[in-house]
């Protein structure tokens, strides 16, 4: 039971990180990015092509796929989002279900279907009072709470910050006190791309690449965001060690091929009750 | 060839029905379904199962419509008073769902190997010979049949009440529309729709998988959408011939290019496919027709009940 709840929170850390992203976003663009998933998947295999066919180690290989994320993210941007911008928001979701489609096929046309493993090297799990802790999963906790603290330092104490948490309150507001729009979300997509990437390096660490990676986690992520009220990055933390520790702890009964299911049922739970998420503010609709 | 242009018609009546269905979840109500694939999965394995038990075709294709019409009910009760994001979410949640049951309750569904040899409704009487012909009348018919009672409904007072919740649900409530119900409604009858694409599915192809009810389904369900005009019925049924024979034509891409493996040019056709999503998005995001309107209708008798 310790042991799930371990494993429950690493989990939770890892979704955290996209799920981070997805709320980023959400708050900014006012849409839900439903090619997170492929964008996990695509910063997975950026990371296996600089580790395996450049023999980068992965120390270098991760953050230069979580660089080059971030410039395909801010490319997809200028490219599709930005000629739609004007459209409703359902209009966006649709074109980032597109999206998704296009990054996830591009990769399966170039790497095919088969499953591949990051080069790392293998080590012993450590062990502590019966409790087993293995190095992916050390690497996870301590890559995914840097990454926590320095986004919260961005949205908390940067100029960047400042702009984003205002165009997130109040777009026209923000516009009339000089905010630039277009570059805050060019960042806005940067930081979610290499949150993302490196989300997707750590669960290529943890298990094996294949093109449906991303795709895995889609439910997962999104019960995160929404649990913790959708917009919310801080929400956003909490509602993914839920996710993590509900979806460990019920391996414990219930098999693992329906983790997902099981964050289904946790995210329909919390929308019936708190709709707004668990720590979202009930707004007025105007 | 004429067997080959009997089949490309049967698939553009299949694409036709989801996009019917679609058209009134996201046409009409503005509720945006990206379980579609699901759904129809749920409808193809319902018909498919209980054919195999000894279900007659009617029956099982009745009890399919009414699954798929009750869980699509259930999915958009999941969202009360949400914007449609969580109900894009719940639906593509419960798509994931529908997937895992089906690959993995292998005592139900056959698992990743399928449900082969389903039994077509009416061979006996017609023969294996012209059964194509027959299933592909008898599609159209079908077709014909959902389009006219699809366009009743939409021109139906609950129509115009389903625009007024699409447009701004809260002034809809205002005017004493009960918003919860015409939702529920809306997505149910979609639903209904998807389960009867789904078992002419499994009747057409007697073998269905889990592979086939993934996310491209509910891709090209919106891109014909899209291409027809959100909306709009009538655009619609250009939309998804134009999007089928796209489809198909880039079926022979890989004859043209012949360094290709036939993964590649699979991946190939579905990357294109999302791309041309994007791409009619941006620069025909109207597409080719436009939803049914009160002005454009020429007067045709006075109205008893005005």
């Amino acid at each position: 039971m310790t042991q799930a709840l371990l494993n429950g929170l690493v989990s939770g850390l890892l979704i955290a990180l996209p799920a981070i992203a997805l709320s980023l976003t959400y708050g900014i663009l006012n849409f839900a990015n439903f090619s997170i998933g492929a964008m996990i998947t695509v910063g997975a295999y950026l990371a296996y092509i600089a580790n395996a066919s450049f023999g980068a180690p992965i120390m270098l290989a991760a953050p230069a796929a979580a660089i080059l994320l971030a410039l395909i993210a801010i490319a997809i941007q200028h490219g599709v989002y930005r000629q739609i911008r004007n459209a409703d928001h359902v209009t966006l979701l649709v074109a980032s279900m597109g999206v998704a489609f296009v990054l996830e096929n591009v990769i399966r046309f170039f790497y095919g279907a088969d499953v591949r493993t990051l080069d790392v090297p293998v080590a012993r799990p450590l062990l502590w009072n019966g409790l087993r802790l293995n190095h992916e999963q050390l690497t996870i906790a301590v890559v995914a709470l840097s990454a926590m603290g320095i986004v919260a330092f961005i949205l908390k104490r940067t100029r960047l910050g400042r702009a984003m948490r205002a165009i997130s309150d109040d777009p026209d507001l923000a516009e009339v006190r000089g905010i630039g729009r277009s570059r805050t979300v060019d960042w806005t997509w940067a930081i979610s791309g290499v949150l993302t990437a490196l989300a997707g390096v750590l669960i290529a660490l943890d298990g094996i690449v294949d093109p449906m990676i991303g795709m895995n986690y889609l439910v997962s992520i999104f019960a995160a965001a929404v649990i913790g009220g959708i917009g919310n990055p801080f929400g956003a933390v909490v509602g993914a060690l839920i996710i993590g520790l509900v979806e460990e702890t019920s391996a414990l009964v219930v098999s693992t091929t329906y983790r997902q299911g099981i964050s289904f049922v946790v995210l329909i739970l919390v929308l019936l009750m708190r709709p707004q998420g668990l720590l979202g503010t009930a707004r007025i609709r105007r | 060839m004429t067997g080959y242009l009997v089949a490309i018609l049967t698939f553009v009546s299949l694409a036709v029905l989801l996009g019917f269905a679609l058209n009134v979840q996201w046409g009409q109500a503005g509720m945006i379904n990206f379980g579609l694939a699901g759904f129809y999965g749920v409808g193809a394995y319902t018909a498919a199962i209980l054919s195999k038990h000894g279900a007659d075709g009617f029956t099982a294709t009745v009890a399919a419509i009414a699954l798929t019409a009750g869980l699509s009910a259930l999915a958009s009760l999941a969202t009360l008073k949400l914007r449609e994001d969580y109900l894009a979410i719940t639906t593509l949640a419960f798509s994931e769902l529908v997937r895992l049951v089906l690959m993995n309750e292998t005592w139900l569904t056959g698992g990743t190997n399928g449900i082969r040899d389903i039994p077509r409704p009416l061979i006996g009487l017609i023969g294996g010979e012209r059964y194509e012909l027959f299933f592909l009348l008898l599609c159209l018919v079908l077709v014909a049949v959902t389009y006219l009672v699809l366009d009743r409904i939409i021109r139906s007072p609950f129509g115009r009440a389903l625009r007024a919740v699409r447009e701004d649900d809260v002034v809809a409530a205002t005017l004493g529309k009960n918003v919860l119900a015409l939702r529920v409604k809306a997505f149910a009858i979609g639903g209904a729709v998807v389960g009867l694409a789904g078992a002419l599915h499994a009747y057409y192809f007697t073998y269905i998988d889990p592979g086939e009810f993934a996310g491209f389904v509910t891709v090209y369900a919106f891109m014909a959408v899209i291409v027809g005009g959100k909306g709009s019925n009538r655009g619609l049924l250009l939309g998804a011939f134009t999007v089928m024979v796209l489809l198909e034509g880039t079926r022979f891409l890989k004859d043209f290019v012949p360094f290709l493996s036939a993964q590649q040019a699979a991946s190939l056709r579905l990357a294109l496919i999302g791309a041309g999503l994007v791409l009619i998005l941006i620069f025909r995001p109207d597409g080719i027709s436009s939803e049914y309107r009160l002005s454009i209708r020429k007067p045709a008798r006075p109205e008893l009940n005005p």
